[in-house]
């Protein structure tokens, strides 16, 4: 059965074009791969993304403007496969347990690396996608943290740390977005737009408040 | 209960939380109804929001009428009326209130905690006729929480677990049987019920540290006899970042379930009612005008 795609988009019917293509943006960048990288629900945010890359289309079309259909999702491939390590059995072992990760397999992917024989950045690196995976986001973010101190120069281990940073700053900034009440002006800033106002007022010869 | 998650009020529309006290009040009937008057009183808000979920995914409307009761004998207030999901929020939170009160009473052998599982035995057993398979996987976790805390586990990602996963098996929820749905639900579940018992953890440090009971946060961190609120600042911030990444996970899973009412009121629990409570409990005022139940 195939979705209303304005229903999907979160917009009304009839929506300009415009409005079509901004909640399409916003979407895309709700459910992007980036965000649910390393977490069980990546398959449910991908099929949500082919959804809203449906309707897109779908919209698009009946619009007539066939130039505009750039479709998000294949732009993102992860990027964290490539094996340049040296043939040992540890390299071998970590693309395992990579792939183990990536397929879920939480169990098995930590007695491979309990096998592992050195403890570089790479061990609690990969020792840290594992807690991050199974929820345990403490101890998860201290072995990512751990890795990057000892390999500050990997752009992998770095941009995961960072990526856990912005996660959790990204839920809270939603929130100051969301609610403007909070911010609204006090007080102590009404009065000094009202002085910084009497005082433009005065340069320009005029006068706000008679008294200052 | 912990009854931690909440509504932001002053972010809610006055229909909404009209809506919200009525799905309170719906759950407090059915729990009337189904099981006696005496586990009225077990009501809690972090069932309410379950309830209030899982009805959010149907797309009947939402129905209600004015009504009385007990609680409210001169004024009438909106009551929502939804079969399965009211059945399964009300015969959940009897459960996780028995074991609750049983867990205080193993621990703590306060008489309240006592008395009320003596009191909640009986209507305990009649939701364990109806949810044999439930009640036997929450009590699995339940006895490895309670032997965590024995051994004074000293990890809190460890501690936290058992009482996630039976956040999961009661987001899993009994009449949902969209495979997907029930992922996100039990994702979310999880976090949840990560975040409750870690932000409860560090809500409790005080009185841990005075009673001499455990407290996972206190044994990760090694507390040392200093002043309690040096304590709690220098490690504010490893527990924040732990709560809000919880928070941010739960968000994720929220949003991809296919949310088809109340949605302004469920928003506004995930995007403001949780972070909220989270800066309330960090900042010490975890305590204050608290609506708890039991």
């Amino acid at each position: 059965m195939k979705k209303n795609p304005y229903k999907v988009l979160g917009i009304k019917e009839g929506a300009s074009y415009d409005e079509i293509k901004r909640a399409y943006r916003e979407l895309v960048k709700k459910y992007h791969p980036d965000k649910y990288r390393n977490n069980p629900l990546a398959d449910l945010a991908e099929e949500k993304l082919r959804e809203i890359n449906e309707a897109y289309e779908t919209l698009m079309k009946n619009a007539g403007s066939y130039q505009y259909q750039e479709s998000y999702s294949q732009s993102y491939e992860s990027g964290s496969s490539q094996s340049q390590y040296q043939y040992d059995t540890d390299a071998e072992l970590e693309h395992r347990i990579r792939s183990y990760i990536n397929m879920g397999n939480l169990n098995e992917a930590q007695k491979l690396l309990d096998r592992m024989k050195s403890r570089g950045a790479s061990w609690y690196y990969l020792q840290g996608l594992i807690f991050l995976r199974r929820g345990w986001y403490d101890r998860g973010y201290a072995n990512i943290q751990r890795a990057v101190q000892m390999d500050p120069s990997n752009f992998e281990y770095r941009n995961a740390l960072n990526n856990l940073n912005r996660q959790s700053a990204g839920y809270r900034q939603n929130y100051y977005y969301r609610n403007t009440y909070r911010q609204d002006p006090d007080m102590c800033n009404i009065c000094m737009q009202l002085w910084c106002a009497d005082t433009c007022c005065e340069c320009m010869g005029g006068d706000l408040i008679a008294c200052c | 209960m912990f009854g931690y998650v909440e509504p932001d009020k002053p972010e809610l529309k006055l229909r909404e939380y009209e809506i919200f006290r009525g799905y309170y009040c719906s759950l407090c009937k059915t729990i009337g109804k189904k099981y006696g008057q005496i586990p009225r009183v077990t009501l809690n808000y972090d069932l309410t929001f379950l309830y209030v979920l899982l009805d959010s995914l149907d797309t009947a409307p939402v129905n209600g009428r004015r009504e009385r009761c007990i609680a409210h004998p001169f004024k009438k207030r909106f009551v929502v009326y939804s079969g399965s999901s009211a059945d399964y929020a009300a015969a959940m939170n009897i459960l996780l209130t028995y074991y609750n009160l049983r867990d205080k009473w193993a621990d703590e052998k306060s008489i309240i905690s006592g008395s009320g599982s003596l009191m909640l035995k009986r209507f305990y057993k009649k939701v364990k006729n109806e949810y044999p398979e439930k009640c036997k996987i929450i009590k699995h976790h339940l006895k490895q929480l309670q032997e965590l805390e024995k051994n004074g586990c000293e990890i809190v990602d460890e501690a936290a677990e058992p009482f996630a996963l039976i956040m999961r098996e009661l987001f899993q929820g009994g009449h949902i049987h969209d495979e997907m749905a029930n992922k996100a639900l039990g994702w979310m579940g999880y976090n949840l019920g990560r975040w409750i018992y870690i932000l409860d953890a560090y809500d409790d440090i005080e009185e841990d540290i005075r009673n001499n009971n455990y407290n996972p946060v206190v044994r990760q961190y090694k507390y040392n006899g200093e002043n309690i609120s040096e304590f709690k600042r220098k490690i504010l911030e490893p527990v924040n970042f732990s709560l809000t990444y919880s928070l941010s996970e739960v968000e994720k899973a929220y949003s991809l379930l296919n949310i088809e009412k109340n949605k302004g009121l469920l928003d506004n629990i995930i995007y403001s009612g949780l972070i909220v409570k989270t800066d309330k409990v960090l900042q010490g005022r975890g305590k204050e005008n608290e609506e708890k139940s039991v």
